[in-house]
């Protein structure tokens, strides 16, 4: 950690403070830690977040860690910005509390170019009677009983140009793939949707541009041709 | 890796007929015009409009060579001495069950011209007679002779608007096809200049503008983009409808079945001029007609042993490898 800027302290992170940059100028407040001091902490830190990183992997039986047979998944990280969605949905509590399957809900992701959002409806097979009391299932009841649709906001959206259908991919990678279950269907959708497990609403956090999926289609032998996706 | 991939296939790609082509195709879509049966109605021109998003650009536009026409219907005036057919008592269909046959046509010509009914020339204000309909001897074109040619990309297998790209915009695809790639596409219209058939349309303009005014946008197809200025297009063989037919075979493990599915143009064809399917299959309706014609894919001047038969390709002798086979017009004599 020399010469470099630590997001953590908000400090230049040298031994020697360093001159004011572009990338603390105007931020206000610095704090001025000793730099043995503050080495400490950021070690602890660190300890601390693998810590807490590394608990569902260890509650899941390592389950997460076995990765998909047959496939290299897609490199690629993309810091999307946070959508703001009618109600805020826990991906979390579905499937990592409740196991809840992907295709449950997203129900057109095996049979169609899109996953599909699921209809109010399906929310309420449950929701009519599971967690009535807590406020977010209350704002659900009240669209259901208004018989208004949740305007849903897009996140992952590929361009009009491009041609994706979900049901191919699932083919290759869960159907046809052998020692590949679909009980464990999360683990191929997090290749372009990311782990789920940790996000309330969902959030763009895999680039989804050409390089992306080139990347993918050569190391797992997709098809090479322009207008298999480009229309 | 991706630079020996893509020379790699760019050479395979890139054969020409004169070095064996290429073929390593899963399909070989092709189309069959029999012009016998095309009555020059357009609708293939209408329903293609309708089908690809292509903008109506105007008349003055159009006058200057823009229109965006994918697929067109050619007009030839190449019988002008032809003559209506007009029923008289010598050659109506009564005379015939007696057992006089009609004339041939040729007696028709302007040395012995058909006997002008009467009334058959008066007209009403708008040029229409009760009677006789629009035929009569005022009219702008002639009324008989002509013939119609429907022109849509031809999917050279050995496309001349292929090599002369400088980006790869354009290329052949495993199904035979001559693929245009609208993101990769610069504009430098180097392929329409290069095509002997004049079937590549540039974006002179961004036509999406003002081309659907505000209800009429929710007509767009959204399986195909809405192409922007400085691009150029062309007939796909609406490979949109190849993309969603192999995505069912595939899904159900088999092949895409003849007749499954049908371009905008075929579909809409009131009299069935038109026929498209995949020549590699042969139980295909199109491979059957290639052979009946005993037109070849591959040489550049077709040697029949029946010279009868009404099977060619447009401007073949460029040795550009059309996948369209249009049938000879035969008129009655």
């Amino acid at each position: 950690m020399s010469g470099g800027y630590c997001f953590l302290f908000r400090q230049a992170s040298s031994v020697a403070p360093v001159p004011v940059t572009w990338a603390h100028r105007g931020r206000g407040v610095h704090y001025f830690v000793t730099p043995l001091l503050s080495r400490v902490i950021t070690f602890a830190l660190v300890l601390a977040s693998l810590l807490v990183l590394a608990l569902p992997a260890w509650a899941e039986n390592g389950a997460t860690t076995k990765g998909v047979p047959n496939v290299v998944p897609p490199k690629g990280e993309h810091a999307g910005k946070h959508v703001e969605q009618p109600i805020e949905f826990p991906h979390d509590i579905h499937t990592k509390v409740n196991g809840i399957n992907c295709m449950y809900c997203h129900t057109y992701a095996r049979r169609s170019k899109v996953a599909g959002i699921p209809p109010t409806s399906k929310c309420m097979g449950c929701h009519s009677m599971i967690a009535t009391d807590k406020p977010r299932i209350k704002q659900l009841t009240e669209y259901w009983e208004k018989r208004e649709p949740v305007k849903w906001k897009k996140v992952h959206d590929v361009p009009d140009f491009v041609h994706f259908t979900h049901e191919k991919h699932l083919k290759r990678f869960v159907f046809d793939n052998e020692g590949m279950s679909v009980d464990r269907v999360s683990e191929v959708c997090a290749f372009c949707h990311g782990d789920l497990k940790q996000m309330t609403v969902a959030n763009k956090v895999k680039p989804l541009n050409m390089g992306f999926c080139v990347r993918c289609h050569e190391a797992n032998k997709g098809p090479f041709d322009c207008w298999k996706c480009h229309k | 890796m991706s630079i020996t991939n893509l020379i790699n296939d760019w050479s395979r790609y890139r054969k020409g007929a004169e070095e064996g082509g290429f073929h390593e195709y899963e399909h070989q879509w092709a189309m069959v015009v029999d012009l016998n049966k095309c009555i020059g109605c357009n609708a293939c021109s209408v329903a293609c409009y309708a089908e690809n998003n292509l903008p109506v650009v105007g008349e003055t536009r159009f006058a200057k060579n823009q229109g965006m026409h994918w697929m067109r219907v050619e007009r030839f005036w190449d019988e002008p001495d032809l003559q209506p057919y007009v029923a008289t008592a010598s050659n109506s269909l009564d005379a015939w069950i007696e057992g006089n046959p009609p004339a041939p046509r040729s007696a028709l010509k302007p040395s012995n011209p058909a006997p002008i009914a009467e009334g058959m020339l008066e007209r009403d204000g708008k040029g229409f007679n009760e009677q006789f309909g629009f035929h009569g001897t005022k009219s702008e074109y002639q009324d008989f002779g002509g013939s119609f040619l429907p022109m849509m990309c031809q999917q050279c297998h050995s496309a001349t608007c292929e090599p002369v790209c400088p980006v790869a915009a354009t290329y052949h695809t495993p199904d035979g096809l001559n693929a245009q790639v609208y993101n990769r596409c610069i504009g430098s219209r180097y392929c329409s200049n290069n095509c002997p058939y004049r079937l590549r349309f540039f974006n002179f303009w961004s036509y999406y503008e003002d081309a659907w005014p505000e209800p009429l946008h929710m007509q767009l197809n959204p399986d195909l983009t809405v192409r922007d200025k400085g691009v150029m297009e062309k007939c796909t063989f609406c490979v949109h409808r190849i993309r969603v037919v192999k995505d069912e075979a595939r899904m159900e493990n088999r092949k895409v079945k003849d007749g499954e599915f049908a371009t905008a143009c075929v579909q809409s064809c009131p009299t069935s001029a038109l026929v498209f399917g995949d020549k590699m299959d042969p139980d295909s309706q199109v491979a059957k007609l290639w052979n009946a014609h005993q037109v070849k894919q591959g040489p550049y001047k077709q040697t029949k042993e029946n010279k009868e038969l009404r099977g060619y390709r447009i401007l073949e002798g460029l040795n550009t490898d059309p996948s369209v086979m249009y049938l000879e017009r035969v008129r009655e004599v």
